[in-house]
């Protein structure tokens, strides 16, 4: 136990008032446990709940072909039990897994076969044996607790109850009555060392429908994947978290095995605990419960980074929906300093009626019907997108020109002190917005933590956002807003592609 | 509450039963098979938890001003900001159908178009610049404003929000752009296909009651400036608005400033119009829609209850069991975690509507196992009437609900919020203070008589929207089948 328990006040210097330190009673409090596992703690008494939240800093970034969507499916995965959960008795499950493994391991080697023979009349075999895997599988189910953490923190009164994977991280979240730490605390220590695989063909069945839910049959999701499968050529942003179909039939649960040894461990994990609670309590409980887990070493970053664009990319997506348009350049992570910057160049650009691209699209030019720019905040270099929806009869040629001519103009005329100071308003008052709640406070700390190193640069962060001058806005422009930086996405309704509707806008 | 009884301020308290004290300790009662984790949870102890349920005339205030305007305030330091909420006594229900977009576009305008002493722009401006947010719009059966400021301009956030309210413009120039904003989303309705089956599902269900209709270009096309105005006066009287305020304020204060906001303002006598009712009546069939998609949208359900139909409770539970407790209920056992043929499979019971509510179990899957998804959920419906559910699934779905009671009240917004909206939506006053005992009360011979009445295999309307030359089987064996078109938007290109 590292005993550096400190006490930090997020300090807001609002413009204008005098605020007692009284008024704003929040208190993080943080303490890293020996094996190296952080928990950040905020004392909230307004209410008797709690909000908890554990990061993993693993994410579809740290996988690699053959494999893309693991990190998403090793978080299915862990709603599945342990040794101990979701089981009658996990000795007596081991033979039907064993011989689950063996015919997958046929299966998956027939498939491979006949993916390279270009065959499919290898199918009926296929199937047989995946419904040789079924039945196993449900004879294992006589000793299956089904689905019981999940079952425990409902009938405990958990709400806000699930996980999400993104590119860098993997989060689980839970709000409880705050009585309950202990048994949260009991549950996610015995998952962070003894998730048990059971059901991994099936789930990956499941994480193949989420798939074809969110992806395929879905404009937006197939817009984004295809954005960012063309502006990312060598680095892990560039395969969907959901990951590839055709990785969604072979990944084996010996390959979720491995990940799961790799990432999850203490060292890797992260902790934000906001609400009615007390400190030392949750100090005792985080000991007696997470210390006794070795820590594994620190996994290794991926190695690969993206090599500089050398030119325009378009991709163009056939799809029965009517016309979208993305556009994406290559920037920066979340530590660099130019990150605050493009943060308020996507408000000035997006946020609110008075914005800078609402008002020109929108409002002016009657060419789109919604215009939003987001500034990446990830772990390595990501892209600042700006989406958009053509208004009929515009298409997404117009608007990508009057998109060009605003950015343009960011590098050459200076903002003015007026559009910063409102700026600089709406970013204070978010920063008390996103306070409010339990859990956005504590998805907050964690993000972070994990992103930048530390969760104090919550309010550094805001300083800088608010330090940005309209001689940094130029630069920054200046330096990532070029057409050879560029990556241009484009949803076109499938009856007229033909005519190849991402004509090239003639405005740069 | 007598300090507040000032000037032109009625205080009125409700007759709520004395606070009551709630032990939320409800250890779990498990029953074999136990994991052996389950057994070392049960060896923690669970301090009790005390707390009170928020009341009226204790925590949280309300009164009348004079105007008839009703304000909930509860006072929260925690964080200087300030938020109001407010519920407008109109709705889409007291229209025709044909009138849904007017109805609409009157609710977004409130807050778009400007007022009578401020163009849009200006009003953009100025709210932006000093980061206050006010949203309006109108729905089904309410209209709704949302501000929220910093505490430091809470006089200016509110001044503006009721010149919303009170003197909206609706400025000619912005109203055209949000037709056609409208337009477009018209246009864009069959993009999505989750979108396209709630939409052509209720509107089955519903026929031409204004519950299952969809705004139509032709019927909004020639909407002027004038009709939103009329809208406006039809409905917007400060005898029809609720206000819940919450946040870093004085109550006194604020009650001196929403006086000033809203004074002169008449109440009005005029009689809301009625409201047609739902017929109820079951469409039992198969009804599909074709269109080109890797999966097959499904959904499964029927005309449900009113919010005051006493059986609501076991009916919350039922479908719990059933469909509404994500990975803990039936179908998503059945049909995700044992056959991996879906990654989204539930079910809903809307029992907080007005008139007949919907019930309706949903699926994906992919096209290949389109008729096998539908047959499992189908018999996990029909099991819920044959009084196969256990002892323990019961205990545990009231647990969950029990448990979960608190977050009811987990912030001041959200309290100020709930008593707001029991009071529009004429629950009774004791209403959250008999929640648990209603839930506690529930029996299995409920469940299964819930089922039987409420969710009867025979009174099943099916709607299946995907490609049906690639589905396992032919849909015929579940009841008559009925290709239904999908409907082109009707926006000229």
């Amino acid at each position: 136990m590292n005993s550096t328990a400190f006490l930090i006040l997020i300090w807001v210097f609002l413009s204008g008032s005098l605020l007692p330190a009284a008024e704003l009673p929040l208190a993080v409090r943080d303490f890293t446990l020996d094996n190296g596992m952080k928990f950040i703690v905020v004392e909230r008494p307004m209410a008797p709940v709690v909000s908890l939240v554990i990061g993993y800093k693993v994410g579809s970034v740290d996988e690699k072909p053959g494999i893309t969507g693991m990190a998403h499916l090793c978080e299915h995965m862990m709603f599945k039990g342990t040794r101990i959960f979701g089981t009658i008795d996990h000795a007596k499950e081991l033979p039907y897994m064993r011989r689950i493994d063996s015919l997958a391991e046929i299966y998956h080697a027939e498939l491979a076969e006949l993916r390279h023979r270009f065959d499919d009349t290898g199918k009926p075999r296929l199937d047989s044996l995946k419904n040789e895997i079924h039945r196993i599988q449900i004879e294992q189910s006589k000793l299956i607790v089904k689905d019981e953490l999940w079952e425990t923190y409902l009938r405990h009164g958990g709400t806000n109850l699930n996980a999400s994977t993104s590119n860098d991280a993997t989060r689980y979240f839970v709000s409880l009555p705050a009585n309950r730490l202990e048994i949260w605390a009991m549950m996610e220590s015995d998952r962070m060392t003894g998730m048990v695989s059971r059901e991994y063909y099936s789930e990956r069945d499941v994480v193949h429908e989420e798939r074809r839910l969110s992806l395929d049959n879905e404009p937006f999701g197939r817009l984004e994947e295809q954005l960012y499968a063309a502006a990312f050529t060598a680095a892990g942003y560039g395969w969907p978290v959901v990951g590839w179909a055709s990785d969604l039939e072979t990944m084996t649960r010996h390959d979720l095995e491995q990940f799961y040894k790799k990432y999850y461990c203490p060292d890797n994990a992260i902790c934000a605990i906001v609400g009615d609670v007390d400190f030392e309590e949750v100090m005792r409980i985080a000991r007696k419960y997470f210390g006794p887990i070795p820590p594994a070493g620190k996994p290794q970053p991926p190695t690969t980074m993206e090599p500089a664009q050398q030119g325009e990319r378009r991709v163009e997506v056939r799809f029965d929906s009517e016309p979208l348009l993305a556009i994406g350049y290559h920037t920066v992570a979340a530590n660099h300093q130019d990150q605050p910057v493009l943060d308020v160049i996507a408000a000035i650009l997006t946020r609110g009626r008075t914005s800078r691209l609402h008002k020109r699209l929108v409002e002016n030019d009657k060419t789109a019907s919604w215009v939003r720019a987001d500034a990446p905040f990830s772990r390595y270099p990501d892209l600042f997108t700006i989406w958009l929806g053509p208004k009929f009869p515009a298409s997404t040629a117009d608007n990508e020109k009057a998109i060009y001519q605003e950015l343009e103009s960011l590098k050459t005329i200076p903002v003015s002190e007026l559009e910063l100071e409102r700026i600089r308003n709406q970013l204070e008052a978010d920063f008390l917005r996103d306070l409010r709640s339990n859990l956005g406070l504590a998805f907050r700390l964690v993000n972070y933590e994990m992103l930048t190193g530390s969760w104090k640069n919550i309010a550094a962060n805001l300083d800088k956002r608010k330090g940005v001058t309209a001689e940094d806005i130029m630069r920054v422009a200046a330096k990532y807003f070029t057409p050879e930086n560029r990556t241009v996405a484009s949803i076109v309704k499938k009856a007229e592609s033909q005519s190849g509707a991402v004509r090239k806008a003639s405005g740069d | 509450m007598p300090s507040e009884r000032q000037a032109g301020i009625k205080a009125v308290r409700l007759s709520v039963s004395i606070m009551m004290t709630m032990l939320l300790a409800v250890a779990p009662v498990l029953s074999a098979p136990k994991s052996p984790g389950s057994k070392k949870l049960d060896k923690i102890r669970l301090k009790q938890l005390t707390w009170k349920i928020p009341q009226i005339g204790n925590e949280v205030q309300r009164i009348m001003l004079d105007n008839g305007m009703v304000v909930f305030l509860l006072e929260d330091h925690g964080l200087p900001l300030i938020e109001v909420n407010a519920l407008i006594r109109t709705g889409q229900i007291y229209e025709p159908p044909s009138k849904m977009g007017l109805v609409s576009l009157t609710g977004t305008m409130l807050r778009g178009g400007g007022t009578v002493t401020m163009s849009p722009d200006s009003l953009n401006r100025l709210l932006e610049h000093m980061a206050i947010t006010i949203e309006t719009s109108i729905g089904m059966e309410s209209g709704s404003a949302y501000m929220s400021a910093l505490a430091k301009d809470m006089e200016t956030g509110l001044e503006i929000f009721s010149q919303i309210l009170r003197w909206p413009a609706f400025d000619s120039a912005k109203l055209e752009i949000e037709k056609s904003q409208f337009r477009e989303s018209i246009r864009r309705r069959n993009d999505s296909p989750r979108e396209i089956l709630n939409r052509e599902f209720a509107h089955l269900i519903y026929g031409d009651h204004v519950y299952g209709a969809y705004a139509q270009w032709q019927d909004i096309k020639d909407i002027s400036r004038a009709d939103l105005i009329e809208l406006h006066r039809k409905y917007f009287h400060p005898n029809r608005i609720m206000l819940a305020v919450a946040g870093d304020f004085r109550t006194p204060e604020m009650l001196n400033l929403l006086e000033k906001s809203f004074a002169g303002w008449p109440a009005s006598t005029l009689e809301l119009p009625s409201v047609p009712e739902v017929e109820y009546e079951s469409k039992p069939g198969v009804f599909l829609i074709e269109k080109d998609l890797s999966q097959a949208y499904i959904r499964i359900g029927k005309l449900g209850i009113k919010r005051d139909n006493p059986d609501r409770y076991a009916i919350a539970l039922m479908n719990y069991i059933l469909g509404g407790g994500s990975f803990t209920s039936r179908l998503t056992t059945r049909v995700r975690s044992d056959e991996g043929l879906a990654y989204s499979v539930g079910s809903s019971f809307d029992i907080s509507s007005r008139d007949y509510g919907l019930f309706a179990a949903h699926c994906q899957t992919k096209n290949g196992t389109t008729h096998r998804a539908i047959s499992l959920m189908l018999k996990e419906i029909a099991d819920m009437a044959l009084g196969l559910v256990s002892d323990e699934e019961l205990e545990m779905a009231r647990e969950a609900f029990i448990n979960q009671f608190v977050f009811t009240f987990a912030g001041s917004g959200q309290i100020v919020n709930q008593l707001m909206s029991l009071e529009y939506n004429d629950y009774p006053p004791d209403y959250y203070e008999k929640y648990l005992e209603n839930i506690r009360s529930v029996e299995l011979p409920d469940i299964k008589r819930v089922a039987e009445k409420y969710i009867n295999r025979d009174s099943l309307t099916i709607m299946v929207l995907g490609k049906s030359s690639d589905f396992d089987k032919g849909l015929d064996d579940f009841g008559k089948l009925t290709n239904l078109p999908l409907p082109d938007p009707g926006v000229d290109r």
